[in-house]
Order: C-alpha cells, then sequence, then structure tokens
C-alpha cells in the first residue's frame, strides 16, 4: 500500500466533557489488572495512575491524552528505544524504560508521566540503586514513563468498530472519542466537495 | 459461574439502573443497563463504587455483629440480646418521659422504601410519636416545603429525560457535573440539540462553563436577585397574562413586594448586572419551553424555602408548568432521599404526604395498623441538639443510616447532643462517627444484599435486587425493626419487601398502582400511579391542576434575609460546603471503595481563590488549617480561578478536613434546614508542612482504629 495510514488517537471535546475522571479510573482499571485492581479480593496498593488526565482550568475541562503522533517526539527523544509504534500505536516497553524523562519532556501534550512501576500490587524495586529510608538502605523502586496504549492488551468488546478504548467506552457524556484520520479525512473531503 | 444482577446505583438521585457481575458470591464489576434516566450510561461511582461491599476496610470496617455498651466499651451480643436489651429501654424512656422523647430517623441511603416504611410504622404506631424525620431535612426539605405550597407537590414537576428536550435550562444553585454526572449528561445534550443555557452560580461550575449565560451572584443573595427576576417579568410585562389570570393566586401580594427589587437594587446586594437580570427573564418567558433545575445552592441556607417559592413563581408566571420539557426540578442529592419522603419518613405526613393532622387520614392509618395514633406534628432533626441540650426533651434517639455527627453542621454540638441522651441506637452497614456514641448498634445489610425499592429523583420508583450475601450476622433493616416492635409489644411480621409494598400501596392512594410487577415490566414506574392500569405520570400538573387546596399555583415572595454569619476582621472568608464527584455523602461507602479513594482521599480540600492563597502566602496542595467559631480542621488548599476573591468551599465528605466542625446551626424557619452554604472562616499558614502531612497520616490511622479497621499499614 502506498498511502500512509495515519495511527487512529483519543480525543475529548472540551463543550461536553463535564470533568467526572470516569475515564481516569477505566483507565487505571484496564491496566491494572495484574494489580489486582478489577478482582474482587486483596488490597490495592498501588496509586491511581491514569494514562489520560483531566486538565481543568478556568475556561476548560478535558482530559489530555497522546495523539499517536505520526513523528513522534517521544520516540526520536528515547535513548533506549524503549518506545516503538506497534499496530499503528506508540506503545512505550516499561522493561527496556529508564525513566530519563525524555519522553516527557519532549510530549507537546504533556501526555506521558512518570511514575514507580508496579506489579502484583507491590513496587518493582530496582536491581542494584538503593535509597535510604528511615536510617536504612532499600532498593529503590523502579520508575517508567506512562502512557496511553489505546487500550491495545484490553479485551475489547466490539470487534466490529475495531479497539473502543475504555475512556470511550465509559463516558457518560460521549465526550470521548477514537478517531481514525483516515476516515475522518475522507468525510471531511466529501463534506467539502458538497459545498463546492 | 458468571451471574449478573439488575439493580438501580446506590449514589445520587439519578436513578441509574446497571447490572452488578457476580462471581461465587463476590461483585466483581457492574455494567450499564438501559434505565429510563440513565439509558446505558453511568458515573465513576456507579463503575467503580460497589467495592465496598468486599468490606476493604480503607476508612471503616462493616458491622458484622449486634452491639451493646457494656460499662463504656461496646461489646459484641447476640440478635436476642441486643433486641431485648434495646426493647426494654425504650419502653422505658415511653413510660417514663412519653412517647415524644423518643426520636427516630428514616434513611435516604441504601435501606429503600419498604424499610422506611416500616420505620416510620414504628414510630408512630409501636413508640406513639410523629418524631420521625431524616437528612431530606439537611438537603432538600426546603424544596418539599415550597413546592408542595406553590405547586402541591414537593418533587420534580417533570422527568430527567425531558431535560434534553427543553429550549432553555435555568440553572439555579445547582452543580450538576458533580453532583449528578448522569443529569448532567442531559444538560450537555441539550445544549447541543440547541436549548440555551442560563446559569446562577456564584463558581463557574461546567455547567456554567457551557452555558450562554453566566451570572455569578454574590453568595447569600438569591432571594433579591430572585425577586428581581419576577420584578422584570412584571415590569416588561413578560408574564404569560391569561395564565395567571386561570391558573394562579397571589399575584397583587407578589407584585407589591418585588416592586422594590429592580435589577438595579438587586445588582447592588446580588452583584449581578442588571441589564444580565433583564436579558435572562426576556429569554426565559420567551421560551417555548423553559425548566427550571436547581439544587443545594437554594436550600442550604437559613433563607431557602422562600428562594424555592420565589423559583416556582417564575415558572407560574411564565406557564412553564402541566406540559413535557418545562416545568422546575429539585434534583435530589442521595439515592433514596425522594423515596424516604414518598414512605412518610417526615414528620408531618404518611407515606405519599398525607397529613398527620388530617382527621380522616389518621383514622385510615389507625384502623390499617390497630392503633390510635398522635395527632401532632414531630419534632425535625435540625432541633434536636437544641430539644436534648437547652429543652431537656428528648431521651433517646434511633439513628436508622445516617451519621449526624459527620452530615449535621457543627459537629462538636451533635457529639453533645448524642453523649446527652440517654439511649442512643445506631443501625448502619458501616462504624461511623455517630456509631461511636452508641449504646446498641444494629448490623444492617447493604445495598447489594436486599431487595427493595428506590425512588428516583423524579418520582420513578424502581426495584433494587439482592446480589450477594450479607457478611456476618446483618439483617435488612425493615426486619430489625419488625423484630424490635414485636419484642415492644406489636407484631410486626414480613415475609419480604413486597408485602410491605403492597401494605404501603394500600394505604396510599397517589401509589396505589405501582406494584412490583408493573415496575419488573415497565423498569420504573413514576408516581403518581393511582391504580393498577395507570402506567405513572411523567410530568405533573397536566392541564394545569395543581394540587394545592385550592387547585390552583401559589405565587409567593419575600424581602431577602442576609445569611445569619457575615465574614468579619477575625473570620474574614465566607465557607460553604460542596460536593465532589468521586465521593459521596459521609463517605463511608465510597471511602472504602478502592479505586475511589485512590482518586481522593484525606484530609479534604478547601478551594480558595488564587488572590486569597496568594494574599496568605499559601501554595496549592499544601495543608491549611480552617478555623470558624465552632471549630479548627486541616485541609488541603486547592487553588483555583473558578471561584471568588473572599469565598471558599469544601466537600462536606471528608473525615479529618470534616466541614462540619466549622459550620453553623442557623435554620431556615421554615424548613428547619441549616446554612451549610455560608459562614465566615480564617485560613492559617501551615509553616511546617512534612509535620502537618504527618499529622494528617497519624489523624487517619487514629479513625481507623476507632472505626475497628484491623490493623495494617496504609
Amino acid at each position: 500500500m502506498n498511502n500512509v495510514l495515519p495511527s487512529p488517537f483519543v480525543i475529548a471535546e472540551a463543550g461536553k466533557c463535564i470533568g467526572c475522571k470516569a475515564c481516569e479510573l477505566a483507565c487505571f482499571a484496564v491496566h491494572n489488572d495484574h494489580n489486582g485492581v478489577v478482582a474482587a479480593v486483596g488490597t490495592v496498593t498501588v496509586p491511581v495512575i491514569p494514562r489520560l488526565h483531566v486538565v481543568r482550568t478556568e475556561s476548560f475541562t478535558l482530559p489530555v491524552q497522546c495523539r499517536q503522533c505520526e513523528n513522534a517526539p517521544c520516540a526520536e527523544a528515547c535513548p533506549v528505544q524503549a518506545i516503538r509504534r506497534e499496530e499503528g500505536t506508540m506503545v512505550i516497553h516499561e522493561e527496556s524504560c529508564i525513566g530519563c524523562k525524555g519522553c516527557a519532556m519532549a510530549c507537546p501534550f504533556g501526555a506521558i508521566s512518570l511514575n514507580k512501576a508496579f506489579s502484583n500490587g507491590k513496587v518493582v524495586p530496582q536491581i542494584q540503586l538503593k535509597e535510604r529510608q528511615h536510617n536504612a538502605m532499600v532498593r529503590s523502586a523502579k520508575v517508567i514513563a506512562y502512557k496511553c496504549d489505546l487500550c491495545r492488551t484490553r479485551d475489547h468488546k466490539d470487534g466490529a468498530m475495531g479497539n473502543v478504548p475504555a475512556c470511550v467506552e465509559v463516558c457518560p457524556v460521549g465526550a470521548l472519542s477514537l478517531v481514525h484520520p483516515d476516515t475522518s479525512v475522507s468525510r471531511s473531503r466529501t463534506a467539502a466537495a458538497m459545498r463546492l | 459461574m458468571e451471574n449478573k444482577v439488575l439493580t438501580v446505583c446506590p449514589y445520587c438521585g439519578s436513578g441509574c439502573q446497571m447490572n452488578l457481575i457476580v462471581e461465587e458470591g463476590k461483585i466483581v464489576g457492574a455494567e450499564p443497563a438501559d434505565g429510563r434516566t440513565n439509558e446505558g450510561n453511568l458515573c465513576l461511582k456507579g463503575h467503580y463504587g460497589w467495592d465496598f461491599l468486599n468490606d476493604p476496610q480503607i476508612l471503616t470496617a462493616r458491622i458484622r455483629k449486634p452491639m451493646i455498651r457494656k460499662s463504656g466499651t461496646l461489646a459484641e451480643v447476640s440478635w436476642e440480646e441486643a433486641i431485648q436489651y434495646t426493647a426494654e429501654k425504650l419502653t422505658a424512656i415511653k413510660e417514663k418521659y412519653g412517647p415524644d422523647a423518643i426520636m427516630g430517623t428514616g434513611s435516604a441511603r441504601g435501606p429503600g422504601n419498604e424499610a422506611n416504611y416500616v420505620m416510620q410504622k414504628f414510630m408512630r404506631a409501636v413508640i406513639g410519636t410523629n418524631n420521625v424525620d431524616h437528612c431530606a431535612r439537611v438537603c432538600h426539605g426546603p424544596s418539599v416545603a415550597g413546592l408542595t405550597y406553590s405547586l402541591g407537590d414537593g418533587a420534580m414537576s417533570n422527568s430527567i429525560p425531558e431535560i434534553e428536550d427543553t429550549d432553555l435550562l435555568f440553572i439555579f444553585g445547582y452543580n450538576a457535573a458533580v453532583t449528578h454526572p448522569i443529569v448532567a449528561r442531559r444538560i450537555v445534550r441539550a445544549k447541543q440539540k440547541g436549548a440555551t443555557i442560563i446559569v446562577i452560580d456564584p463558581r463557574k461550575t461546567e455547567s456554567a462553563r457551557i452555558a450562554d449565560t453566566w451570572l455569578p451572584l454574590k453568595g447569600g443573595t438569591n432571594m433579591a436577585l430572585v425577586n428581581a427576576f419576577g420584578h422584570v417579568l412584571i415590569a416588561e410585562e413578560l408574564y404569560d397574562k391569561q395564565y395567571v389570570e386561570k391558573y394562579v393566586e397571589g399575584f397583587a401580594e407578589y407584585k407589591a413586594t418585588v416592586q422594590k427589587y429592580t435589577p438595579e437594587y438587586a445588582e447592588s446586594i446580588t452583584g449581578v448586572q442588571a441589564a444580565e437580570i433583564r436579558k435572562v427573564m426576556r429569554q426565559y418567558a420567551s421560551a417555548n419551553k423553559a425548566m427550571i433545575l436547581y439544587g443545594m445552592g437554594v436550600c442550604q441556607f437559613a433563607q431557602a424555602v422562600d428562594v424555592v417559592k420565589g423559583l416556582a413563581s417564575l415558572a407560574l408566571l411564565t406557564g412553564n408548568l402541566g406540559r413535557p420539557g418545562v416545568g422546575i426540578g429539585p434534583v435530589r442529592g442521595q439515592n433514596n432521599v425522594q423515596g424516604s419522603c414518598d414512605m412518610g419518613a417526615l414528620p408531618n405526613v404518611y407515606p405519599g404526604y398525607q397529613s398527620v393532622t388530617d382527621d380522616k387520614i389518621r383514622k385510615k392509618f389507625e384502623k390499617a395498623w390497630g392503633v390510635s395514633l398522635p395527632r401532632k406534628v414531630g419534632y425535625r432533626i435540625t432541633e434536636i441538639p437544641h430539644l436534648v441540650l437547652k429543652e431537656d426533651k428528648v431521651k433517646a434517639y434511633y439513628i436508622f443510616g445516617e451519621d449526624p455527627v459527620q452530615s449535621d453542621p457543627n459537629a462538636s454540638e451533635v457529639r453533645e447532643t448524642l453523649d446527652k441522651l440517654e439511649f442512643v441506637i445506631v443501625q448502619d452497614i458501616f462504624m461511623n462517627k455517630t456509631a461511636l456514641h452508641a449504646d446498641v448498634i444494629f448490623p444492617a445489610t447493604s445495598w447489594g444484599e436486599h431487595d427493595g425499592v428506590y425512588s428516583s429523583a423524579d418520582r420513578g420508583f424502581q426495584q433494587i435486587r439482592k446480589a450477594i450475601e450479607p457478611p456476618g450476622e446483618a439483617k435488612p433493616d425493615w426486619q430489625i425493626i419488625s423484630e424490635l416492635a414485636t419484642a415492644m409489644g406489636y407484631p410486626m411480621s414480613y415475609r419480604n419487601t413486597e408485602e410491605i409494598w403492597d401494605e404501603m400501596r394500600g394505604l396510599t392512594p397517589s401509589f396505589a398502582g405501582a406494584s412490583y410487577r408493573k415496575m419488573e415490566e415497565q423498569g420504573s414506574v413514576q408516581w403518581p400511579c393511582p391504580s393498577e392500569d395507570h402506567p405513572g405520570t411523567p410530568y405533573l400538573y397536566e392541564g394545569n391542576r395543581f394540587t394545592t387546596s385550592s387547585g390552583k399555583g401559589q405565587l409567593f415572595a419575600s424581602e431577602w434575609r442576609a445569611p445569619q454569619e457575615q465574614p468579619d476582621q477575625e473570620y474574614p472568608l465566607s465557607l460553604s460546603t460542596v460536593r465532589e464527584v468521586g465521593h459521596y455523602s459521609v463517605r463511608t461507602m465510597t471511602g472504602n471503595c478502592r479505586a475511589l479513594s485512590q482518586l481522593s482521599d484525606e484530609p479534604g480540600f478547601i478551594q480558595m481563590s488564587q488572590a486569597d492563597a496568594s494574599s496568605l502566602g499559601i501554595e496549592d496542595g499544601q495543608l491549611v488549617h480552617v478555623v470558624s467559631r465552632r471549630g479548627r480542621v486541616l485541609a488541603r488548599a486547592q487553588i483555583s480561578n473558578r471561584v471568588k476573591t473572599g469565598a471558599t468551599y469544601m466537600t462536606y465528605h471528608f473525615w479529618i478536613g470534616a466541614c462540619n466542625e466549622l459550620t453553623g446551626d442557623y435554620l431556615d424557619p421554615v424548613s428547619k434546614t441549616p446554612e451549610y452554604k455560608y459562614c465566615a472562616i480564617r485560613i492559617e499558614k501551615i509553616a511546617d508542612q512534612l509535620r502537618a502531612e504527618q499529622q494528617v497520616q497519624q489523624e487517619y490511622e487514629a479513625l481507623r482504629a476507632q472505626m475497628h479497621v484491623e490493623a495494617r499499614p496504609v
């Protein structure tokens, strides 16, 4: 295929968003299956780490998330190539991430945040690096970059529509949508042609 | 095996239907169902708010066994002992001081309508008093009083789905995005369908942000603004003369009272520009269909009933009643606060708002219940501190599914009241601040563990269903109350909630046709529903026949009164209590949900303007002390450019930053609703933030220990 097929991405409409953060929690739940968040028993010790962030200013309220940039500055900034494009999604490979913050600085949307890595509800420790805590030397927490991955690992209910990310599905006011640039652009093109 | 149980969300009055997903006797998830009000949508509380049923013990622990205070400490006992002990104590108090020395509450939360019916029956028929009331008093009590006076029914005149099909939405003191996200969805849809949105609120809420016009009035000036609206409608002859002539009474007196409230005069009080006042009234009057929605920004003032009547008057003057897509909507805050009012957990009415002072009605209940019933209207919950501490009239308090120490104003006075009472019964699902003062604790089943009916804010009866078994020895509320009644010599035995519901329907003409079967078939039945062949009523007052005694709508205006406690040199800021979207009420439920508590936790926030923060040298996220004449708490500063300078806001969910340690107990003279939305405070900067953070942790740990949470690291 000669045509470039642009990656889909999630985007929100400020005119609809009510700032309820259902998207943040849905995102957190979907990405923390391995931490026991959606399971019925056990105690969550992991903080809520959403991969999209509801921003509230005087005139705006809406969640901000990754645009899956075609020329991804985050990937360009990553010194260890931990950010790769996979099936149209920019994915951070957590095991390779060194927590250098380069991607977070490079992202023009502020869509990448750094936080501790968790597995099975526990902080993932560093192998060697230690720090002083309460007069004892303990292994430091591994810190990694988090961002929207379009819920690529999720079991999707809706196969026909393609992958519907959890945030889009949960939003009670329909403020979030998964945009397929190719179909959107061709729709705009058709609409424009009709007006000519 | 995965099993789905259709029920109604236990948070807020939107009445969203949902499926609980149950695996091996545990709830593992929730998904939206296609309910009348939610149409396949849930907010974050609906999606993630079921986790408290797993008792993760984040804030408090579930109560699993009955307890009696023995030599100062609460000890677990058998049901038999707890019921017998309580029956003897209540009987002795009744004999010594008379039935009016005993007060009881309904519960607007999990228990459901049947439990509230049984509770008010217990207080009236077994104790022999009308002293039964509940948290509607501190919430939409003014709506029940005001709308009953103006229109006849103290409830939303129209339905939640109609919101999106109106031409103009007039939103007064109501922050739907936070309190009812699924109602906010209708507001967003109304906007998209082309409706004009007008928002009156001191804060720039999400509705204000998307509004065509936002009137940022000064807190505590509602009546002045509402009078000015009425003034404009009359002065500019925008009102519907024919409608007023045919269907409305009290025009001359109304006109005389609003006469002096010119937009310019109102501007001097409210800070809202006179031109804006005129503009919005021209829009409101010219819209084909205009709907008023209002919330706590109207009701939680010492002048609240008057403002409710004033808002109803605007709808009456413009003929915006008796049709779809119009009317006036007090959107009820708690999931079943409409229902506990419907069931007569109020000191002046039996189920279906039938007056206790009406001889014919009382005789009907006397015949059905086989006892003679008191004719005197009972006490309201907000009068209890005064009645106990000052007048020494109330001796026992049966608190059912409420936490007044956390939810009622002036918490230190509430604690003093509970300690002075001879006998306090707490019936709840979780340990709470009020339970610490109890002499007896009854463990009740929670939403998800019992059947019943909730009433949504728009008068919709909907069934809740049992999904899992209760923990320990918890019993359904109606069963506990029935056992207590039986032990006190008035046998009550119901096999299930349907039997209770059918007894209630038989005594309540306006609910008579709302059978379980009809609810099952239709999903929801809106009252009035007078007969088996009646489908229910989406909007009230068809044909402009009002349910007031004369059948006509009543206009009413009153002089504006300023809030009781004004800021001064010592306490220079105003404080209003508000809510946040991820938490609910006193937080025993959402504070025990893992995801929700992670999103926002103790000590809670105080919202203030950038200007106020700068002048105090406070940065966003820092801990501060908040001080009023009544108390002092820690809270986290949240600097927002959506609030006015001089005004601050605290959510009432948090236990460390408990704003009700600060609020005053000034009451509306009619509904006795407290002025939560206005008192004077000061904020003190804390130099040693690290120590303050440690103090929050220590207070949290101490609280959790008091709440019987098993010791483990946070």
